[in-house]
Formats: structure tokens, sequence, C-alpha cells
């Protein structure tokens, strides 16, 4: 066993290795900040350097001082703390001791400006959000007009949705893309660039949207300040309904950081099958999709019967329905699992109380070149079906069902609403890629412990609510306990509710936890 | 039809060496025998039709409520037809000009744009069920692959089966390989109809390919020429008037591709044929004699002598004796002349196609 001096040791000469490494950064930096300057390029290709070069280096840097700091806290006394927004600025003090030989005064600006995007807001006097969050100001009712209540409620937004948005997680993947996005060798492979570039883009518009809120926020504190000291009230006014336009805005973006999730945004197909029970069951899968459509029509998304197989005498065995528009994915995907049925059956002549359930599927519909998986033409079993005699030029039939089977794995998907055979199978065909994209990245998941605990949500068989009609009435969510007492809105779509209260709950339970 | 418009183009005369005429060449034969003014126009789908006419929304819905029910009243004779749901769907989709206005659940008095008359609808829905009228006559379309055609009375409706010959022939011009650039050289379409499959093989050809349709039918002719100048193909895609080789004389033994979706029900089986195909679609385009196999024999013997080496031949035929029949044909009659012979099912698994090359 190593000593502790031995380990001491090996960490000191681990950080000079990483100083090291920084201090050549820097010049690096410090000569491509002079070429850009030349350039005069814009701010925003300025930010993304930084960031690449930067950033991923400084991150083990912090992290490694946050480690050594919990290990020698007797000896950590240059190490001011261990949080991570001070350490920049620590990091930038020490810095300046590596830049004897070359002009203080220059790079320690370039310096300044090369964390000013990653640095907190602060307003003039010193107030950061997290010390908003942390004074723990008394909120007042929006019509209250008190710009501390405003600023305590959009900072602790803030703080949700970067919690929502997995902030150190995310910080760290922008900078491994960032770090991938400027290799030199990244377009070899045009379809692994896309998707980097592509993810890059997202995290990047995340991260800066969030820096822009904070900013914002510092920026009318501040006015609201200025405005007190110059005694100029119009100001002051006009700052404070800032704020609460802000404050207003910001709860609408806590909603979006829930579906922050790589595929959220995506359309989506909605499967709903019956369980056993025959036309009880069956009419209660017609009434589940029913909620579906009427909810996905509401919400102005496009909606599209791919496949139906109706029940004999009511409801349908199995639908599927592509529901088209932004996000569609991220609410819907919380709506996958079993839901359960209770009512007095008006099938049943001696009208006895029945118990029926329907399995609903949600799968996202990429888009091209983000496909996880490559589908061979020989690999397909396209079959005819619903179709009976001889065929050809005997019959006259506007329906051209096409059944499509991948033969290794068994996945089946069907398509009956087109006019032509050709459109039926390109549309059975982009269910059967959006199923297969689905299994496969259920498989990457569960490789990968990272996602295993929202993967467990999400699987076909669990009950995920219930929906009494009798001997009283009421839906209730058996993950999040969401209740309503109105089964009939529910079942018209107003499903809205309880898709929030799930996204809240599973997304905040799921952080708290990390 | 607009075959001057292939004249000049210059790069067609490339097509073919300078042995053979032009295809334009012969135009002026085969334009004597192109309906004049005399026949009508051929008839703008619904769906193309200007929204001019105006209802109600509740008057719409209650057209919508009568039509579902007189076609549940009647769905147990339909049988192999009974989509009628979804039939009902499509013909407001082409009378609407706004579809989505039938999702809403409200009933108001708000105008709706059509592209015919409230009258005409309940008439057309009526000739539907009870005349059994066919539904793509009804909206004066077929949907087939990804092409929207023109049909009427007097053009067979083409089958989804048959958008399979246009893969076919796609396979085989991406296959290229030993027999050349078939996707580049003549095409013919024996029978074209409405021109489905001539249509959809000149979208698959390459620059210089060029494809001929030939149909006996005046309205055939119409009506193909309609959809191929509605896809703007006429400077690809000329349709003949004539039998079968007939009009293609001056094509001997220089035809890349041959395929043909020729009568070949046999003659016995026509009255019992479902009523919208027996009592509605042209028995010359369904009859194919006896045994169904005289059009089919035709074709295939005079196809030796029209294919270039290495040319590609398919024929849609009724199933599965017919396949075999003809593949024994060809292999035995025709051993020199064909090779790579094989028999291809459609997707209800059915043997319907045979295919080929010239040796």
């Amino acid at each position: 066993m190593k000593s502790d001096s031995d380990n001491f040791l090996e960490i000191k000469r681990h950080e000079m290795k990483m100083q090291q490494k920084k201090y050549e950064l820097k010049q690096q930096v410090f000569v491509m900040q002079q070429q850009i300057k030349q350039r005069q390029e814009d701010k925003l290709f300025y930010m993304s350097l930084v960031c690449h070069l930067s950033g991923i280096h400084l991150e083990k840097v912090m992290q490694m001082k946050e480690s050594l700091s919990t290990v020698f806290q007797s000896q950590s006394n240059s190490i001011k703390s261990q949080n991570p927004s001070s350490g920049y600025a620590s990091f930038s003090k020490f810095s300046n001791g590596y830049v004897s030989n070359l002009d203080k005064k220059v790079f320690w600006s370039c310096g300044s400006r090369l964390f000013s995007s990653s640095q907190e807001a602060v307003t003039c006097d010193g107030l950061t959000v997290d010390g908003i969050v942390a004074n723990d100001w008394l909120i007042l009712d929006e019509s209250e007009s008190d710009w501390k209540s405003h600023a305590s409620a959009i900072a602790q937004s803030i703080c949700l949705i970067k919690k929502r948005l997995k902030w150190k997680k995310l910080k760290v993947r922008l900078e491994m893309l960032s770090y991938q996005v400027e290799k030199p060798d990244l377009w070899d492979d045009p379809v692994h660039a896309g998707k980097i570039s592509r993810e890059h883009g997202s995290l990047m518009g995340k991260m800066k949207e969030v820096n822009g809120l904070e900013q914002e926020l510092i920026e009318h504190i501040d006015m609201i300040k200025l405005a007190r000291e110059e005694n100029d009230p119009d100001l002051e006014s006009e700052s404070v309904k800032a704020l609460l336009r802000m404050r207003q805005n910001v709860k609408e973006k806590e909603l979006e950081a829930l579906l922050a999730g790589e595929h959220d945004s995506c359309s989506c197909y909605i499967e709903v099958q019956a369980g056993a029970g025959g036309t009880e069951s069956m009419d209660w899968a017609g009434m589940v999709m029913q909620m579906y459509k009427s909810w996905a029509q509401r919400r102005g998304y496009g909606v599209t019967v791919v496949d139906e197989m109706c029940g004999e005498i009511a409801g349908i065995k199995r639908a599927t329905v592509r529901v088209d528009g932004e996000y569609a994915y991220g609410y819907a995907k919380a709506e996958v699992g079993a839901h359960r049925l209770v009512r007095i059956s008006p099938f049943d002549s001696a009208k006895r109380r029945h118990t029926s359930f329907a399995a609903v599927a949600v799968t996202p519909i990429l888009g091209d070149g983000s496909h996880h998986v490559q589908i061979n033409e020989s690999d397909l079993k396209i079959e005819r079906y619903r179709s009976g005699g001889a065929g050809g030029q005997h019959a006259n039939v506007t329906d051209s069902a096409v059944r499509l089977t991948h033969i290794p794995t068994g996945i089946t998907a069907a398509c009956q609403n087109q006019r032509s055979q050709h459109q039926n199978k390109a549309s059975a065909m982009a269910v059967l890629q959006s199923r297969l994209d689905q299994r496969e990245m259920a498989r990457q998941a569960q490789m990968n412990a990272q996602y295993s605990e929202s993967l467990t949500d999400n699987s076909w068989g669990n009950q995920i609510r219930s929906y009494v009609l009798h001997p009283y009435r009421m839906v209730k969510d058996l993950r999040t306990s969401y209740e309503s007492s109105d089964p009939d809105s529910v079942l018209e779509g107003e499903i809205n509710d309880f898709i929030l209260s799930f996204l809240t709950d599973s997304m905040d339970k799921e952080n708290d936890e990390e | 039809m607009n075959l001057t418009s292939l004249v000049r183009t210059s790069h067609i005369t490339r097509t073919f060496t300078h042995s053979i005429k032009p295809i334009s060449s012969s135009s002026s034969v085969s334009l004597s025998h192109t309906p004049t003014s005399l026949n009508p126009k051929p008839k703008t789908p619904l769906y193309l039709k200007p929204p001019i006419y105006t209802t109600s929304l509740s008057s719409l819905k209650k057209f919508q409520k009568w039509a579902k029910t007189l076609s549940s009243s009647v769905n147990a004779s339909f049988k192999d037809s009974s989509n009628l749901h979804q039939e009902l769907n499509w013909l407001l989709q082409d009378s609407l000009q706004n579809p989505n206005i039938l999702q809403t659940h409200e009933e108001n008095d708000n105008l709706v744009a059509l592209r015919l008359k409230l009258d005409d609808l309940y008439d057309l829905w009526t000739q539907r069920i009870e005349k059994r009228r066919p539904f793509q006559y009804i909206v004066g379309c077929e949907h087939w692959r990804d092409l929207i055609l023109s049909v009427e009375e007097g053009v067979l409706i083409p089958r989804p089966e048959t958008e399979l010959i246009v893969d076919l022939v796609n396979d085989v011009i991406k296959g290229g390989g030993e027999n050349g650039d078939l996707g580049n050289g003549l095409w013919v379409d024996l029978g074209t109809g409405s021109g489905a499959i001539a249509i959809g093989i000149g979208r698959v050809l390459g620059d210089l390919g060029r494809v001929v349709g030939v149909d006996l039918s005046d309205v055939a002719v119409r009506v193909a020429s309609y959809n191929v100048e509605r896809y703007n193909l006429q400077d690809k895609i000329s349709i003949k008037q004539g039998s079968w080789f007939e009009p293609l004389s001056e094509f001997k033994g220089q035809v890349a591709g041959l395929v043909s979706n020729p009568p070949y029900i046999p003659s016995g089986h026509i009255d019992g044929l479902q009523p919208e195909v027996g009592r509605h679609e042209p028995i010359l385009a369904l009859d194919g004699g006896d045994d169904g196999m005289s059009d089919l024999l035709h074709i295939c013997n005079g196809a030796a002598s029209m294919l270039k080496s290495g040319g590609f031949l398919a024929f849609e035929t009724n199933g599965e004796d017919h396949c075999r029949f003809l593949f024994d044909h060809m292999e035995t009659i025709h051993k020199e002349s064909f090779c790579n012979l094989k028999i291809v099912p459609d997707f209800a698994g059915i043997q319907r196609f045979v295919t080929g090359f010239r040796s």
C-alpha cells in the first residue's frame, strides 16, 4: 500500500503536468485570439473556440482539484473552495503565475474573456443566480410587483431548468463534443459527424439559452438598482415589468427542459393493443386510441392512422397512429405501459363489472441519418394481407394493405391507410424502422448504466394508470399518484396534466438521485 | 400527345444507333391513329377540379352519415371490396378543398368549398353502392405507386400487383452489369392502358432512356397521353395506337426492355367477375381468350424478335398455371432466344410474373 505522502506526490506531479498542459493551451489560445482579433471574427466563433480549447482540460483540472481538496483538506490551502463556480475564478488567479514571461496585462485580459462564457453572471454588487436562491427571499404573488419575488422565482426556475438539463453532465458532454467537432478527421465518417455536430449544436443552444437567462436576470436587477440610485421611477417600473415577463416566460422554459431527451422533439408512432378479454377489452383499446387522437389533435399535431385492426363487434384489436409535430415523442412517451379500465361492461348482458387492459407503445420517428439500424431489403418478408382470391385483373380493390416482417428480429409493421400498395409499403417501412430503432436504443441503453433507470419505466407491460368508471369515478396514475375525478374529459383527451406530472416527477426524482 | 417535342431534343437521336430511325420519324404514321378533336378530352380527376362549389359543414356531415349508413346496409354483399369506409373518406378527401374540416366534431353552417355539387356527391356514392361502379372511376383517378393516374371508363384501372413490374425493371436497370446500359435504351409497354407501367418505368430510366406505350383502345391512348403530360414526361414517353407490335416495326431488334400486363382472364371467367370489374372495366383489357393465354403467347413470341441481345422482359399473368406454362413455353420453344427466366410472386404470394432476358 502506498503511503499518504506517496499519494500526495503523485497527485502533485499530476497536477504539475496538468498545469503544464494548461499553460500550453493558454498559449495556443492567446495566439489564436490574436488571429481572431485580426480577422475580426464574430463573437460566436470566438466563444466556440474558447470552449473547445479550454473546456475539456479545464474541467479535468477542476475535478482533480475537487478530489484533492477532499482528500488533503489540510494541504489544500491553495484551493479556495469546492464550489466549481468559484473554482474557475481561482484558476484564473493561479494561472497568472505562469505567464511571467509574457505581457501579463494582455494575458489577464485574455484569461478573463476566456472564461466569460462559463463564468457566472454577477450583478455589480456581487449577487449571483445561486446567491439569489440562497438568499431565500420570500416569494410573493406575481401581482405584487415586488422585484425580489420576481428575481427569486426566476432564479429558482433557472436552477430547476439546470437540474432538469443535468447541467453538469451537459457541460461535460458539450466539452467532449466540442473536442470531437474540431477533430480534423471528423468528416471521414459523415453519418457519425452529422450526429455529433447535431448534438453539439443542440446542447450549445441549451447552454446559451440558460446562460442568456442568467445574464438577463442579472441585468434587470442591475437596472433596478441603478434606477433606484438615479431616482428614476419610470426605469424602475419598466425593469420590474421586464422581470415579471421573464418570470412568466421562464415557467414555460421549465416545461421545455423536461423534454431535453435526445429524441424528445421527434414525431412518433403510438400503438394501442387490446388485452385479453374479447369485445370489452377491444372497446377499451378503441377508447384509449381515441383519447390519444383527440389529445394529439388538440395539441395541433397531425394524426394519421397507419394500421388498424378493428374488433368484430366494437373497438380495435390493435392500431397504430402516426403523430406528427414537435415534441410529440417527448410527451407521448409518458404514456407507455398498460392502461386499466374498470366498469360495468355494456357488452355483458348480466351487467357485471369488468376489468380490462390496453397496452400502449410509443416509438420515435428519427430523422434521416440518425437511424440506429439499417434495414436490408433481403431481410424482409413482404405480404399483402386482407387480400384473397385470384387478384390481378380479377379483382378491383382499393385496399392494398402491406405487412412487413423483419426476419432477423421477427418485428412486424403493417400499413393500410395509403391509397397505393407502394405507399403502404413505404409507410410500413417507416413504422418498422421506428420499431427497430427503438429496440436498438433499448439494447444500447441496457448496456449503458446511465440510462437504465429511465428504461425501467418504459416497459410495455407495466400498469401505469387506472380508469375506474364504477363503482366510483376516478382516473389515477399509479406512478405519480396524480388523479382526476373526471374520467370523461380524460378520455376525451385531457391528459396533459397526467403527462406533465409524470415527466416532472420522473425527471426530478431521477436527478435528485444523482 | 406531343411527339414533335421528341424531334426537338437532339440527344434522342443519339439514343439509337444511326442505322435506326429516330423515334419520331414514324410519328406521322402513328399520329394519324391518334384520336382527333372528334373524341372528348380525357376527364379531369376530381381532386384536380377547381373548388367552385360550396355547402355548409352540417350538410356535408349529413351526407357523410347518409353514405355510411348506405354502405353498412350493403357491406355483406361487397365481400371482396369491403373497404367502403375508407373509400368514403378518400372520396371526401378528393372532393374537399380542405379535408381536415371533417375532423372537427362541430356541426355548423360554415361554408365548405367543394370540387363538385353536393347533389353529385350523393349521386356518385349511390353509383358506387348500387351500380358497383369502381371507386377509381368515381374519383377519376387511381393512386398507383407514387403516382396519381387519371382513369375513366374504357381504361383498365391499374392493379396494385402491377406496381411490382416497375420494381423488377428498376432492379434490372440498377443492377447494370453484363446486359449493358438498359436504363438508357428504348423500353416498350404493350397494352399500356392508363400508361401506368410506361410512366413508372419512364421515371426510373436514365436521361437517355425512352418508353413507347402501345394500346389499341382510343380511350386508353388518350388517357395515357394525358397522364404522360401530367407528369411532364412527353419528351421521354410516347404513346402509340395499334395492336401489340404493329406500330413498332421500326424498332425490331433494338428494344432494351419489353413489359406487358396483357388481358389474361380466361373468357369463361368473365361472367363471374366481381361486378366492379365485369360490369365496368373494358373487356378488351381483360379477356385473354379461352385459356387466357392467347395474348401472352402472342407477345411472348414477338418479344424474341423485338428485343436486342441482353434485353429484359417481364409479363404479368393470371397466376401459377400461366407462369408455369409461359416459363415452359419459353424454355422449350424459344430455347435459343431467352435465358435467365424467372417466376416472381406478388405480395399476396401468388406467382404472378415471368421475367427473363434475350440471349
